[in-house]
């Protein structure tokens, strides 16, 4: 097992798999069942998967989809999208789901993040924090897919998740997404010196050093990418790929 | 069941239209002998030729980003041929077709390919939900050839994608060697665009919108003649070996060996060594085996000895049926069903077989009139 985990985070749209670049311009990558499929013999330890149609089309999770892909992944994998109660958490943990992710409910209704922390143990519920900085180098906290400010400062709430009962945190930089410039540092930093609990990175890795960087640099305990494990070369192409161990082992 | 087996291949009458002649030898062998003589050179004559076709590519393509392009699956023929492509100098923009089966296998040798040769790749993301569709469509037909949909969808898109790059040399792994026979009654072409939307009318429910498919007029004289599209095959200009380009692309790129031939599609894999044995007691490895034990590659005993082989490790098929049952939103229940039934012939459907009559008519006429052999597709 390594030190640091590096997870492949996919997003979902009614069902297939798209990517795109600052949380906009999504292009379709493919079927999230054979992506799993092709994962599990890569031997990926952990996935994301993100649900960005979930909590705008108001439908809430995709059961029938979730189900099909923990059949098929045989690594634990975490799941975001249109969880507003307990009762929905209850449900995906039964389907198989190792970790929820919760962004606009964790915003709007703090009450389920402290509930499903107490019910479920903190370990399985994480915060997801997706941040967008101003020209000046003000940071603010996005949600509902990172179209609605909320004027909160990133540390502030990071550390009001932790104490709501968040056992990690996933943190975004929309800015960075889908770009490959690498992750947001200072931000990384910033928040992982704030907060207790495992922050996990998101947005930006380009590369292989980029993930180091962010946990030498960023201070992070696992780092997330998307483009990386999804798209190969100048044009794009989509090709699902993943570090072969030794590659990763000599990389933290 | 007895069957009658060509003395020199191992084609047998599971084959309807086979014939042989009076030491028996079959059809096949037949037009191997004759097609083999115009098409497959594994000789000095092919270097030279090759050499020169080459040349031209190269020649045409000065200036421009790419001079050809190449369909890569990950299976050996195209993944050799990219390798030999890098040796040739020639500046392909290798296209992958991604209609939703990919191993991983096929993933992780197209990666080693790309990144050995440096080549510049752009993937076709087929819509799963539309292909799915389409494929159920298909198993309801119950029509033989059912990777119609895929093979479909890697002509149209990889031509589509030629056009629109202003590339006119396709660059094709098919060759005589180790695919020089193909029984007609066993499958018809995947190229008939009427046959796949007549089928899809029947029993598809979703509207086909990403799904781009070639017409008759396209496929047969639009990219020929108008596009002047050229499709080139260049394993028939060397000698071609699968073993030894095996153990090659192993040997430089790291290539993974699939188990079976078409293991790069979790579907084709399934489709060939089940469906078609069970269905229409096709076993397709007599195809490939037989083109191999043609092009001198393996014994006409060896082969004997490896269709005694089961087609399919019984927990390996469980695996995969409920695999393609679940991708596809079919319960194994309902595949097993669609399975049994008993198999139906494409020209149930409406097809391209009277525009294609119509067009060998006219192709013998001009042929006739301008005294020049015309080569389109067919």
């Amino acid at each position: 097992m390594l030190r640091v985990r590096v997870i492949p985070s996919l997003l979902l749209r009614d069902g297939g798999l798209v990517k795109g670049r600052q949380f906009k311009h999504h292009k379709y990558v493919g079927d999230p069942v054979n992506a799993v499929k092709i994962f599990n013999e890569k031997e990926v330890d952990e996935l994301v998967f993100l649900d960005i149609s979930a909590t705008s089309g108001g439908q809430g999770p995709n059961y029938e989809l979730l189900v099909d892909i923990a059949n098929e992944a045989f690594m634990p994998f975490g799941y975001g999208g249109g969880i507003t109660s307990c009762d929905e958490i209850e449900k995906l943990f039964k389907i198989g789901i190792e970790k929820v992710i919760l962004n606009t409910s964790a915003y709007s209704n703090p009450d389920l993040i402290r509930n499903a922390s107490r019910v479920f143990g903190s370990q399985s519920i994480v915060a997801s924090i997706d941040v967008k900085t101003s020209f000046l180098g003000r940071s603010e906290v996005y949600v509902q897919n990172g179209t609605r400010g909320t004027k909160i400062n990133p540390l502030d709430y990071a550390r009001k998740m932790q104490d709501l009962g968040a056992g990690e945190i996933l943190l975004c930089s929309i800015d960075r997404e889908g770009t490959g410039k690498g992750y947001d540092l200072n931000l990384l930093k910033a928040v992982s010196e704030s907060v207790d609990i495992p922050v996990v990175a998101a947005g930006g890795a380009g590369k292989l050093e980029d993930m180091s960087k962010a946990v030498s640099e960023g201070g992070v305990s696992a780092v997330a990418a998307g483009d990386m494990f999804v798209f190969h070369g100048k044009h794009k192409a989509v090709l699902i790929t993943y570090p072969s161990y030794d590659e990763l082992k000599s990389l933290f | 069941m007895n069957r009658t087996v060509c003395t020199r291949c191992v084609m047998d009458t599971s084959d309807e239209k086979i014939t042989f002649n009076s030491v028996g030898e079959c059809s096949h062998c037949q037009i191997f002998d004759k097609d083999s003589q115009s098409m497959w050179f594994p000789n000095e004559t092919g270097k030279q030729k090759l050499g020169k076709i080459l040349e031209q590519i190269r020649k045409e393509g000065e200036g421009k980003e790419y001079d050809c392009i190449i369909g890569l699956s990950g299976g050996v023929d195209s993944s050799y041929l990219a390798l030999k492509m890098k040796d040739w100098g020639l500046r392909p923009l290798v296209v992958h077709i991604d209609v939703g089966w990919n191993s991983e296998l096929a993933v992780h040798n197209i990666e080693q390919i790309v990144k050995y040769c440096g080549f510049d790749l752009y993937t076709d993301v087929m819509d799963w939900e539309e292909v799915r569709d389409l494929q159920v469509a298909y198993l309801k037909s119950g029509v033989s050839n059912q990777d119609v949909v895929q093979d479909h969808a890697i002509f149209s898109s990889l031509y589509h994608f030629a056009v629109q790059n202003g590339i006119r040399y396709v660059i094709s792994g098919g060759n005589m060697a180790t695919e020089s026979v193909a029984p007609h009654s066993w499958h018809h072409s995947a190229m008939d665009s009427i046959n796949l939307r007549a089928i899809h009318k029947r029993f598809g429910h979703k509207k086909l919108q990403s799904f781009k498919t070639i017409s008759f007029f396209q496929y047969f004289f639009y990219y020929p003649f108008i596009k002047k599209m050229t499709t080139i095959r260049p394993l028939n200009y060397m000698p071609y070996n699968k073993k030894e380009a095996l153990e090659e692309l192993v040997r430089t790129v790291g290539y993974k060996e699939y188990g079976r031939k078409h293991g790069e599609s979790r579907f084709t894999k399934f489709f060939q060594n089940y469906y078609l044995p069970k269905k229409f007691d096709y076993d397709k490895r007599k195809v490939h085996l037989s083109s191999l034990i043609l092009s001198g590659e393996i014994t006409r005993d060896c082969a004997l000895k490896e269709l005694e082989k089961p087609l399919y490790d019984p927990v390996e098929l469980k695996n995969d049926k409920e695999y393609v049952a679940k991708k596809l939103k079919l319960s194994v229940v309902e595949l097993d069903q669609l399975i049994d039934e008993p198999g139906r012939s494409y020209v149930e459907f409406d097809n391209w077989d009277r525009h294609y009559a119509l067009l060998q008519k006219l192709k013998n006429i001009l042929q006739k009139v301008t005294n020049k052999k015309i080569k389109t597709y067919a």
